[in-house]
């Protein structure tokens, strides 16, 4: 394949408007999904009808396919006249998904911290708010910060799969670029570099978290 | 001024007495970890059928001792032989220590049976799988003669019942009972006991201790670490004091118990005896 | 029950759609278990150069999106020549990509194992294969069925990206489907369901095989 310096200077600023739109993506549902998250995390654990429809929800969107999710977001909510973008559909697509996975993280997390816990934190005077601030979330929170990287980098990787609902993000300039020009390399080389820098950051930055926040183990 | 003379003579052991190959001899054990030296050279010899007690405070290198002795764990300079044969480290023609080849190491390790504080039996076989697999797979003795032979050593440890059974289901005594059978259906040439009681309730002490004492009865070559000072007493050959990664003093138990030559042994039995009531 | 007619006039090409579907993914959970295995093993007693390149494959793996694989390997296949169908070339990418995280999964369960197993079956004169055999596998194995599960279901649904190259399976004939019926609604809720029911009763048999692990016997 013959290095096309021409053809790299134009390829990289398009496929870094691509990583725009997929960091967007990207850091948004992992905002909008800690929260969500931990509403559903919560939901489930509280005794109830509630309890039930948390855990439907976190099965349902654990098992089956993001990308059939996207489309029934982008297509059919427009057939029942509540059209969205295609930024919008994706984004809301995979909110619903990952607000399942990040559920049984949280759930997870809480399960692992033992009832001594609680009954040290009981035995000491403390108050549930103070109980649970002070005591347990604490330590939930260190023990969510591995798979919570984990969560990211998947979701990142997610992201490409709305280039399928017609979003330019990094995947969709590259399978553009490759359709209008011969070099498949150079597009997917480029793209693949993207998306390991970006996944690589997370890493390191959950590596980062991890070791600051580490205590004990 | 008397103690002080006692203890620089006591290091220097008693002159073995030599009538034939030792079944252990090691030599010259040193181990360190990291800059912290928990083995000074120590050397040890067992006669065949001699049953050894290792006692000594905690962190004295005790159990490191009885776990170079198979490499479970690794040291730095000295050797050992089991009934003459090297095992783990070996000294060759231009009188250079070298480490056994991984095979090599496996078919010595077949002629030493230890029993571990925690059992470490194979959670995922019954208790007759746990017995016959090594025998079985390792030494090819056929299947039929390897399950007579376990559920003799079951009748031995007083488990005839409990073959089907997974370790899971049995007591600690019980599981105990099934790795000393287990180290058996080797047909080790000397036996390593490891604080087998340490982790059991003490209600469950006493069955294991019976099953070891039957063993050494029956003229086994053991070497028992353990702080159960009347086992030491009632079933010892000879009993061994460890203090700092060293041999601080050894001799007959009625001699160790009763007139110890060191100042630190007998330290050691008289907290042992404020705590315990000996 | 009107709204949902097209869904009933076609749900026999989608149960078609499934089947294949089922197809691909069992064709790649096979060699994908097979690598993982044989990563693991590797990164666990491999000489150190062998680790540090099972690890790049790991880097590289984990830090591109399947998706871009998929595209990199349905552009790049004719432009080498290479003369494989295309869905066994997905299925090869399919595998290669999964194998990576099935390596962590067996990695994790042999590693769990407590050294006190080793030391048992060493000091009985086993060699390291037939430790590995009868000790080490059988218990590794069953730590690890739990998250190999999970990552089966993953692959089940991963298999959905194949449409977006082209290739012909569940959401790919729903898509079709969607095209000559115009009720995307009905009909990628009809896909959807049928994901779940797949993923589901795996996910199902993975709880099964986790209360198994933990009760012991």
């Amino acid at each position: 394949m013959p290095f096309d310096l021409n053809f790299l200077i134009r390829l990289i600023p398009a496929l870094l408007e691509g990583a725009e739109v997929t960091v967007e993506l990207a850091v948004l549902t992992m905002l909008i999904c800690v929260v969500w998250g931990l509403v559903v995390a919560l939901a489930q654990a509280t005794p109830g009808p509630l309890s039930w429809i948390a855990g439907g929800y976190i099965q349902v969107v654990r098992n089956t396919p993001l990308l059939v999710q996207m489309y029934l977001v982008y297509f059919g909510l427009s057939m029942i006249g509540m059209g969205l973008s295609g930024f919008a559909s994706g984004l809301l697509a995979l909110c619903i998904q990952n607000g399942g996975y990040m559920a049984e993280i949280y759930r997870g997390g809480l399960q692992s911290i033992s009832l001594r816990q609680y009954e040290a934190g009981r035995a000491l005077g403390m108050r549930r708010w103070t109980l649970y601030t002070s005591v347990i979330m604490p330590q939930v929170v260190a023990r969510v910060i591995p798979p919570l990287t984990n969560q990211a980098i998947s979701i990142t990787k997610d992201t490409a799969q709305v280039a399928a609902i017609a979003v330019m993000d990094i995947m969709k300039v590259a399978q553009v670029w490759v359709e209008s020009s011969a070099n498949t390399y150079d597009v997917f080389l480029g793209a693949g570099l993207i998306y390991l820098c970006l996944t690589t950051v997370i890493s390191l930055g959950g590596r980062i978290a991890e070791r600051r926040l580490a205590f004990a183990s | 001024m008397e103690n002080t003379l006692n203890d620089a003579l006591s290091l220097a052991t008693d002159p073995p007495v030599v009538q034939q190959r030792p079944m252990l001899a090691m030599s010259g054990i040193a181990k360190w970890f990291g800059a912290n030296q928990v083995l000074k050279g120590v050397s040890l010899t067992v006669a065949k059928g001699e049953a050894v007690v290792v006692i000594g405070p905690s962190g004295s290198g005790k159990t490191t001792l009885l776990r170079c002795i198979n490499l479970l764990e690794d040291y730095e300079d000295g050797i050992v032989a089991v009934d003459g044969e090297p095992i783990g480290y070996f000294v060759d023609a231009r009188g250079k220590r070298q480490r056994m080849g991984e095979r090599d190491l496996a078919a010595a390790r077949e002629h030493v049976g230890i029993v571990f504080q925690s059992y470490n039996l194979f959670p995922h076989m019954t208790v007759l799988q746990n017995i016959v697999a090594a025998p079985i797979r390792v030494r090819g003795i056929p299947r039929a003669k390897a399950e007579a032979r376990a559920r003799d050593l079951l009748a031995m440890v007083g488990l005839t019942d409990k073959e089907q059974a997974y370790p899971v289901r049995l007591s600690g005594g019980q599981q105990q009972r099934v790795a000393i059978a287990r180290a058996l259906a080797m047909d080790p040439k000397i036996m390593l006991f490891d604080e087998v009681t340490s982790a059991l309730d003490p209600e469950l002490v006493g069955e294991v201790l019976a099953a070891m004492q039957q063993l050494a009865r029956d003229g086994m070559t053991m070497i028992v670490v353990t702080h159960e000072m009347s086992f030491a007493r009632d079933v010892a050959d000879r009993v061994v004091f460890m203090d700092g990664g060293l041999i601080v003093e050894e001799g007959k138990p009625e001699q160790m118990f009763t007139a110890p030559r060191t100042d630190r042994v007998r330290q050691f039995l008289k907290r042992y005896n404020d705590r315990y009531r000996l | 029950m009107k709204t949902f007619a097209p869904l009933l006039h076609s749900y026999w090409y989608l149960f078609r759609g499934a089947g294949m579907t089922l197809l691909m993914a069992s064709a790649a959970v096979v060699p994908a278990t097979l690598l993982g295995v044989l990563l693991a093993l590797v990164q666990v007693f491999g000489r150190r150069a062998a680790r540090s390149a099972v690890l790049a494959y790991l880097f590289i793996m984990r830090g591109i999106p399947l998706l871009v694989l998929l595209t990199f390997v349905y552009y790049l296949l004719p432009l080498t020549g290479i003369d494989l169908p295309p869905f066994w070339g997905v299925v090869l990418v399919l595998a290669f990509y999964y194998a990576a995280f099935m390596s962590e999964a067996f990695r994790a369960g042999i590693l769990s194992l407590p050294q006190a197993q080793w030391d048992a079956a060493k000091s009985l004169g086993m060699p390291r294969y037939l430790m590995l055999r009868i000790v080490i596998f059988p218990q590794a194995l069953r730590l690890a069925a739990p998250p190999f599960i999970s990552l089966c279901v993953n692959l089940v649904k991963a298999t959905s990206l194949v449409s977006i190259v082209g290739l012909w399976e569940l959401t790919m004939a729903s898509r079709e489907v969607v095209e000559r019926t115009l009720a995307p609604f009905q009909i990628f809720l009809g896909a959807a369901f049928l994901y779940f029911c797949i993923c589901y009763a795996l996910a199902l048999y993975g709880k099964y095989l986790e209360r198994r692990a933990l009760v012991g016997h």
